[in-house]
């Protein structure tokens, strides 16, 4: 079907595609689900965990949310190995920016060069493209408002209010477009973003990760107690919700058509 | 005439450096810090070569942090000790080796032992009670001899680094513009108010 | 020789981190240190070295333009940056009209001292590099950041015969009013007030005996200006016109390019300041 084109790296192919990076894109859709939800003055990523098999140590495996410098979080969707590398060319080039500029990284600035490495592993001899989209969120130095931004294996970068990324990652955005307020307090973060990856994740609490960060705060995982919490309380919602609406319900209210990410500038 | 001083104690140890920032027979700063923190519990201070201190020292300091990010933990003093260490002596044999002399103090967060060590640009590395750079040595180790004690509290430290300090003002032929000090507790770094106004009688 | 102990000299850091690919692959810009034609020699600097020190040999074959007096300091109202205009090659006075404050942006001025190649070269470098930055990182560069750049720059020169002493002054609303020292030692500091040059000891002298933060604007562009003509006065190798500027919130704002000659007349006969110096013939 690609007639060779997808053989080397920097060859396109006759309808412009460089056919490599875009089966990156298939890795990403393959890896599990990661989600990044802006609030007022908080912003939260969840992440889908692989269940754990039963001699796994899951306290010490590492997690799909990981940390760029103090201020920055970064989580993935595609193969993990390729993010552990990415992930370390982010941490170097945090530390080395706040050597030679005295202040920490902006976190469009991170999300520039991490993007920007990508790119470079699309247009050159003898290397595969990172198979992996990230979303990365923080606040910037004295600064409170939160920032969300998404990368590709292309070298895209773009800014959004609440994204998703990996597998399924298409239901998770039209619920967090149905959903999605601008003034979420701490709370209403939180619950969106585990309500909208419970779409996807179906074994509950135990496979969901939450990191949250706040201006000025260090990095807060949410321990899986509180997650539980949230999902218990989420799913009674739910069966009240269903048992008020017993009776005639015309069909899904809010299948919204939804613009392709390209269009999405 | 730069000075550095370290005293390690029961469960501390306090760095000072003075604050002057000379160049020639100038006094450009008399509130410079000598000192970079190189992650919660390990505090470098410097002194030698204009230039070569501050981009060391900074060096030094991004990679003790981007060890940390990477491994979700901090670097223990000795380990910090040896890794800068280590990168005197290749420095040492490079084209342009740095000048620095450092004395790098912390606690160790796991033990809680405190510990100091004194490096020098010739890539020497001393673990050591107490220590000192420059012209600050001729006058304070013998003080330090006569009156320092492995288990003394914090109050008893700050009492024999006043010793030593007033010995500095009393003797040293430059002002120095009074001494900057900081403590390592297992608490983390902080900055000790520390009082040098007061005129020292010479005998 | 040379790459044996290169590679040998290297930061262990970076040994572990070998990635051809990396450095080939991603070269947003040129680097910091850009290359220049070296002399023929064995050792670039030394030679250099051997041939501008009119200190050491008045005969030495070039003469660097030396000699000056810049000040700067923070008050209550911002910064006020002040400077001679002389450049003078041993004893020979090449230029009374140098400008010696360097507009790197509507917010950030440079200071010179020392080589005056040196200066204008690199300063000039800076406000490009600053235009760069704010180009990236859609803000404005941070004083911080643009003394950090020239210091690193200067820095990996050391030894190689650079000659600068350089203030970055600056308003920025991350900062607010921000001053730093940087000479080709690679030494940067930050204060908040700094006299730079030849002259520096008699800029000094006035500066410091009546400098206090809350200073008013006039008051302060008084004794900026005062200072320079102190140092004019007694340093043979400072003198021409004061350069004056006042850097507030909203930018600097120049405050006039004159003549210290009538400003001397003037400050002696209305305030009978300079009383060494005779109007009469006896």
């Amino acid at each position: 079907m690609a007639s060779g084109y997808d053989r080397a790296l920097s060859v396109f192919s006759p309808d412009g595609h460089v056919f490599q990076v875009e089966y990156a894109l298939e890795a990403v859709k393959r890896g599990t689900c990661a989600v990044g939800v802006k609030g007022a003055d908080i912003v939260v990523l969840g992440c889908e965990k692989r269940s754990a098999m039963k001699l796994q140590d899951t306290r010490i495996t590492p997690s799909k949310i990981g940390l760029v410098d103090t201020h920055v979080c970064l989580a993935f969707a595609g193969l993990n190995a390729d993010a552990r590398i990415l992930v370390d060319k982010a941490r170097l080039e945090a530390q080395s920016h706040r050597l030679t500029v005295e202040d920490p990284v902006t976190i469009e600035y991170i999300t520039k060069y991490v993007a920007g490495v990508q790119q470079r592993y699309t247009q050159s001899g003898g290397v595969r493209p990172f198979g992996i989209s990230t979303l990365i969120i923080g606040f910037d130095d004295n600064d409170r408002v939160p920032k969300l931004y998404q990368t590709e294996p292309s070298g895209i970068y773009s800014a959004w209010k609440a994204n998703a990324i990996g597998r399924s990652s298409k239901t998770v955005r039209e619920f967090l477009e149905r959903n999605h307020k601008d003034d979420m307090d701490r709370e209403a973060t939180i619950k969106l973003t585990i309500k909208s990856l419970l779409e996807v994740v179906q074994t509950g609490a135990k496979n969901i990760e939450i990191a949250i960060m706040a201006p000025g705060k260090l990095i807060e995982m949410l321990p899986v107690e509180d997650i539980e919490a949230y999902v218990k309380n989420i799913e009674q919602e739910k069966v009240e919700e269903a048992a008020k609406k017993k009776g005639g319900r015309p069909g899904a209210s809010g299948s919204a058509t939804l613009p392709s990410r390209g269009s999405d500038e | 005439m730069e000075v550095l001083l370290g005293i390690t104690g029961k469960d501390f140890t306090l760095i000072a450096a003075s604050k002057a920032a000379m160049r020639g027979a100038t006094v450009l700063k008399a509130a410079d810090d000598k000192t970079r923190s190189l992650n919660k519990h390990t505090l470098m201070a410097f002194s030698g070569e204009a230039g070569d201190t501050i981009q060391f020292a900074e060096y030094i300091q991004a990679n003790a942090q981007l060890y940390s990010m990477r491994n979700s933990i901090d670097l223990s003093p000795s380990a910090l000790a040896n890794f800068v260490r280590g990168e005197l002596a290749s420095s040492l044999r490079s084209r342009k080796p740095y000048n620095v002399n450092l004395l790098l103090g912390g606690v160790d967060p796991v033990t809680l032992k405190p510990s100091l060590y004194w490096l020098d640009y010739l890539a020497s590395l001393a673990p050591l009670p107490y220590a000192a750079h420059g012209y600050a040595q001729y006058y304070c180790l013998s003080i330090l001899d006569k009156h320092h004690h492995p288990d003394i509290d914090y109050e008893q430290g700050l009492k024999i680094l006043r010793m030593c300090t007033d010995e500095l003002k009393r003797r040293l032929p430059i002002d120095f513009k009074g001494m900057l000090v900081k403590v390592i507790t297992k608490d983390g770094i902080k900055e000790v108010e520390y009082f040098d106004e007061k005129p020292v009688a010479c005998p | 020789m040379d790459t044996l102990v290169a590679s040998y000299g290297r930061p262990m850091f970076e040994k572990e981190h070998v990635e051809e690919d990396q450095l080939e692959l991603y070269q947003p810009g040129p680097s910091l240190s850009l290359k220049f034609a070296m002399p023929p020699v064995a050792q670039p600097s030394a030679w250099l070295r051997a041939a501008t020190d009119d200190h050491a040999n008045p005969n030495c074959p070039i003469k660097i333009a030396h000699g000056t007096t810049t000040l700067a300091f923070r008050f209550q109202g911002g910064i006020i940056v002040a400077t001679d205009s002389r450049a003078t090659a041993g004893n020979w006075i090449a230029s009374q009209t140098v400008k010696k404050v360097i507009e790197i942006n509507s917010c950030l001025l440079g200071t010179m001292a020392g080589g005056a190649a040196d200066c204008q070269y690199w300063l000039a470098y800076l406000g490009m590099q600053c235009r760069l930055h704010e180009l990236r990182h859609k803000r404005r560069i941070s004083v911080a950041a643009a003394s950090k750049i020239l210091a690193n720059l200067v820095y990996s020169y050391k030894g190689m015969g650079l000659s600068m002493g350089t203030m970055c002054a600056g308003v920025t609303p991350s900062e607010g009013p921000a001053l730093y020292y940087i000479d080709s030692d690679g030494t940067r500091l930050a204060g908040n007030m700094f006299c730079v040059g030849s002259g520096q000891t008699f800029a000094y002298g006035v500066l410091d005996a009546e400098y206090k933060y809350d200073l008013s604007v006039d008051e302060a562009l008084a004794l900026g200006s005062r200072s320079i003509l102190a140092a004019t006065h007694r340093d043979a190798y400072s003198g021409g016109f004061i350069n004056l500027y006042h850097v507030k919130e909203e930018g600097w704002v120049k405050h006039g390019f004159n003549d210290t000659n009538p400003i001397f007349w003037k400050t002696k006969l209305e305030k009978g300041e300079f009383s060494n110096v005779t109007s009469e013939l006896v």
